[in-house]
């Protein structure tokens, strides 16, 4: 991870409220899930899902790694500005960073909407996939900046 | 290291996701389908500085062949002496992606005072509400990440009066060097703020990256009157209903 993509995604987690001191173990636990029910349909496809929980192993070793690091202090508050998450910590938990935002300001006012997109529309923004995959849909929430544009992408299982 | 395992483990829950989805209908590269929206993360609260504005960002991708995509979405925005906020914002379009159908337009109303958050739907005359959670402390008011990475050069542009306020310059460098990403040559990416003391707020922003495009973001018509109430209420002929933080699976988190 170079340096931008280091800073995006600690301030994905400061707009996380203060991000998660764990990994989220969900993800782990959905990816898991959807191994042992795609192992019982499909054993030809097996290694596939086994990729998929050695990913979310790595994300949660990753995170938890990085929630034990110091931080820098915050700077000093404003008066009559202060911050509020105004959603469950759920909803800003799990995205994974943009390389295409690693260059946007600051996220001041975030949102998040859901779409359903082609996976070739994710490459657009930065996430490289296979080629196999890149025509079929997928239902994703971006986490948008108040200029509208995305900064991370968390994928609707 | 670190971001080619993020990128192995995005990559794998792709993958992963595709099983859950049937086959569905065809889309083209660089179409989304708008479903609903959601205030999501951290939202800043500013008191005693209200305005009205226009939000426009403009995306602009130069294909291999010398050929431009441009793609624009526009934003009211509206914010009163007490902290509340009305985003009406199109989704037409973001940053490079399309929508399929069109731009769904949503209204967005982030009311601290009576620690509620709405999404309006035009169409069903709905309003989805949400409860904020308490206030942190001040000390995480402004806990946006401090940009110095040791690779990024940084330029103080001064100030400049920017659709009649005043608003403080600052360019920022970054530069990937050559063989990083597979890049033969070093890559440069520039992006330029100006933010406003008085409002706190953004009032314009480029960024140009080789690898993805520009995007160039601007307040206009900015009016620093106190806005009409009615923009942070929701209006009397729709229907509120008391809905859950989006979810990342579950009936009951799609409406």
């Amino acid at each position: 991870m170079n340096e931008n993509n280091r800073e995006l995604l600690d301030g994905l987690r400061e707009l996380a409220a203060d991000g998660p001191r764990e990994a989220p173990r969900y993800i782990e636990e959905r990816v898991k899930s959807e191994f042992r029910k795609q192992n019982r349909r499909r054993h030809l496809l097996t290694w596939v899902p086994v990729f998929s929980v050695a990913a979310a192993a790595a994300i949660a070793l990753l995170l938890w790694i990085r929630s034990e690091a110091p931080r820098p202090a915050p700077p000093k508050a404003v008066a009559e500005a202060h911050a509020i998450a105004p959603v469950a910590e759920e909803e800003t938990d799990g995205f994974y960073p943009l390389p295409e935002a690693e260059a946007l300001p600051a996220v001041e006012n975030a949102m998040v909407v859901r779409v359903e997109l082609p996976v070739s529309s994710l490459q657009l923004m930065g996430v490289p996939v296979s080629e196999e995959s890149a025509d079929s849909n997928v239902e994703a929430d971006l986490l948008l900046g108040q200029d509208g544009l995305a900064r991370a992408v968390r994928l609707v299982e | 290291m670190i971001r080619g395992l993020l990128i192995f483990s995005v990559s794998g829950l792709i993958t992963a996701s595709l099983f859950g989805q049937g086959p569905g209908r065809r889309m083209e590269r660089g179409d989304f389908a708008f479903m609903h929206a959601e205030f999501g993360g951290a939202h800043k609260v500013v008191q005693g500085a209200p305005y009205s504005a226009q939000a426009v960002t403009q995306f602009t991708q130069t294909l291999a062949n010398g050929d431009h995509i441009q793609r624009t979405t526009t934003a009211s925005m509206a914010r009163d002496s007490q902290g509340r906020t009305r985003t009406e914002r199109s989704f037409g379009a973001i940053g490079a992606l399309s929508a399929e159908r069109g731009g769904a337009r949503t209204v967005m109303i982030f009311d601290p005072v009576a620690s509620k958050s709405y999404v309006l739907d035009a169409r069903s005359h709905t309003a989805r509400s949400s409860q904020i959670p308490a206030a942190r402390s001040a000390e995480t008011a402004h806990a946006r990440p401090e940009r110095n990475s040791a690779s990024a050069k940084i330029e103080d542009l001064g100030t400049q009066v920017m659709q009649g306020v005043s608003a403080q310059g600052k360019r920022t460098t970054r530069a990937i060097p050559a063989g990083r990403e597979g890049n033969e040559k070093e890559i440069d990416i520039v992006t330029e703020t100006w933010y406003s003391p008085d409002l706190q707020v953004v009032v314009m922003s480029k960024t140009s990256d080789p690898r993805f495009g520009e995007s160039v973001y601007q307040l206009n018509a900015i009016t620093r009157a106190e806005p009409d109430p009615s923009l942070f209420a929701v209006p009397s002929d729709y229907t509120v209903k008391e809905g859950r933080p989006m979810m990342r699976r579950g009936p009951e988190s799609a409406q």
